[in-house]
């Protein structure tokens, strides 16, 4: 009985020690976010600083990309030579794949195939997406919230959340380098808080002077510039979009050809958010559905088939599977 | 021919036995191949199989086969049937066949790795998904194999085509992401 009693003041003792450190814990948190009142830095400035040191520092970083159960580790080197961006990256891991981006070019090496250099004006490296938003505009959809601080690449890094404000777009967590302002991991993640795709830096070295091989690179011949107006049609689509979630515009309407399938004929839309690039293509229907899956779904891309009468329609993009699905039930020809 | 090999399994399975076959079954090499096949087979069926029977290795013999082959079997593949029917312009089709390459590099290394997982587990998994059902709606025993087969190959093309479509959809999805204004 003696026992028993000791034992019940063992356990009240295990549960005032929990409350309390939970206790001491929300403190800390409420001290931070009034230290961050105090130093006036508020979520979209934080964002906005990000934003200025990705396209102004020259760094060099090791990230991984996390997809399902797949890590791929990559590296980005950047630079700035004469107000002009310039970036390379790589993977580390398996056959040699490079890009080097410079002077709206954008020109790729692949071990064993031919390189080749497309005209790019918008930057393709791994932040540029969160790099590239207008935070201001971005206001109507998303809502920018301070988490907390945390430690990523043994640095101590901020956390931002870009909420969505609707059901129609993903929201993402920002971890920004309090010292250098650098993105140091972006968390993609969707309604239920689950993560469809993390990309984490593991390593980041900022240097006052580019990378003296990276500036070597910037007066290399490039390979051959493979221009695509060549097989792209101007036309317009015949078909519009009646429904576009919030914030999302058309940017592309036209109609192409399916290089890479049998030259096979398509109208094609791009809608864009300043985050996300959707693309919709509309074809003949050639099998019937049935049989076949309607929605892939890797990390945050999805590939959403459905068909319509005699057509068939493809969503491809980093949305939820209710905004394909919405964005295909509101497509019409144009009359 | 099917007679006599159905009688040759009787004997296997000491059902039937008519001299006269066993007397061919003594002069008549291919017979006894076969004979020798049905004892395999049953024992294998049984799993009886302990002796040398069961250390057969084909290994040597396919790679035997496939020294045999010749070295270029491999590449014949998009461009074949072009190059084939139009010898004469063969300039034509290399840099046709080389824009087919760049396509699919550029969305590859677009940084995105959608496509290479897309097309390594989706068909596995639509094969899988085609088994099960063939599982499931054929009763044990009483299937025509050959007609089956038939069937699960045609769908199989089917896929692979329907996959291939929706590869080169990603890629062309990649390719406007790089080159979006």
């Amino acid at each position: 009985m003696k026992l028993l009693l000791h034992f019940k003041t063992l356990i009240t003792g295990v549960f005032i020690l929990i409350a309390s450190g939970a206790f001491s814990v929300q403190a800390t948190e409420a001290g931070n976010d009034q230290t961050e009142k105090k130093g006036d830095i508020t979520a979209i400035e934080y964002l906005q600083l990000m934003q200025t040191a990705y396209k102004n520092l020259n760094y060099e970083i090791l990230y991984l990309n996390n997809l399902k159960n797949t890590v791929e580790p990559k590296q980005l080197l950047h630079g700035v030579i004469n107000q002009e961006e310039i970036a390379y990256f790589r993977y580390l891991n398996g056959a040699m794949r490079e890009s080097l981006q410079y002077l709206q070019k954008i020109s790729y090496f692949e071990q064993g195939s031919q390189p080749y250099t497309l005209q790019s004006s918008r930057n393709q490296s791994v932040f540029a997406n969160i790099a590239n938003f207008d935070y201001e505009k971005g206001l109507a959809s998303y809502e920018y919230i301070i988490l907390g601080k945390g430690r990523i690449a043994g640095k101590t890094a901020m956390a931002i959340r870009m909420m969505s404000k609707d059901q129609y777009r993903y929201s993402y967590i920002v971890w920004i380098d309090l010292d250098t302002h650098l993105p140091l991991r972006l968390d993609t993640i969707d309604n239920s808080n689950i993560i469809l795709d993390q990309i984490m830096v593991v390593s980041l070295k900022v240097s006052e002077q580019i990378n003296p091989w990276l500036e070597s690179l910037s007066s290399q011949t490039l390979p051959e510039l493979f221009n695509i107006s060549q097989t792209a049609n101007l036309k317009a689509s015949l078909w519009k979009v009646d429904w576009l979630p919030a914030g999302f515009n058309v940017v592309k309407d036209d109609q192409h050809k399916l290089v890479m399938y049998e030259n096979e004929p398509v109208s094609y839309i791009m809608l864009n958010d300043g985050i996300v690039s959707v693309s919709i293509y509309i074809s003949a229907k050639k099998t019937t559905l049935a049989q076949q899956q309607k929605t892939i779904q890797r990390g945050a891309t999805v590939l959403y088939t459905d068909q319509k009468n005699n057509f068939e329609i493809n969503v491809i993009g980093e949305i939820p599977v209710a905004t394909a699905k919405r964005l295909i039930d509101s497509i019409s020809m144009v009359e | 021919m099917k007679d006599v090999n159905e009688q040759l399994s009787a004997i296997v399975d000491n059902e039937f036995i008519d001299q006269k076959l066993i007397d061919d079954l003594l002069i008549n090499k291919d017979k006894q191949d076969q004979f020798c096949r049905y004892h395999l087979i049953g024992d294998v069926m049984r799993g009886d199989v302990t002796d040398q029977f069961a250390n057969f290795d084909i290994s040597q013999q396919v790679m035997a086969e496939i020294k045999k082959q010749p070295i270029t079997a491999p590449v014949v593949e998009l461009g074949a049937s072009t190059e084939t029917v139009t010898p004469a312009s063969e300039n034509n089709v290399i840099s046709f066949v080389k824009r087919f390459g760049q396509y699919a590099i550029a969305a590859s290394v677009a940084g995105v790795v959608v496509l290479a997982s897309l097309v390594t587990s989706e068909p596995s998994f639509e094969n899988n998904s085609v088994g099960l059902e063939v599982l499931k709606t054929v009763p044990l025993g009483a299937a025509n194999p050959v007609s089956l087969q038939a069937t699960k190959k045609q769908s199989q093309q089917e896929i692979k085509e329907h996959n291939e479509r929706l590869e080169a959809l990603l890629n062309d999805h990649q390719l406007k992401l790089q080159t979006q204004p």
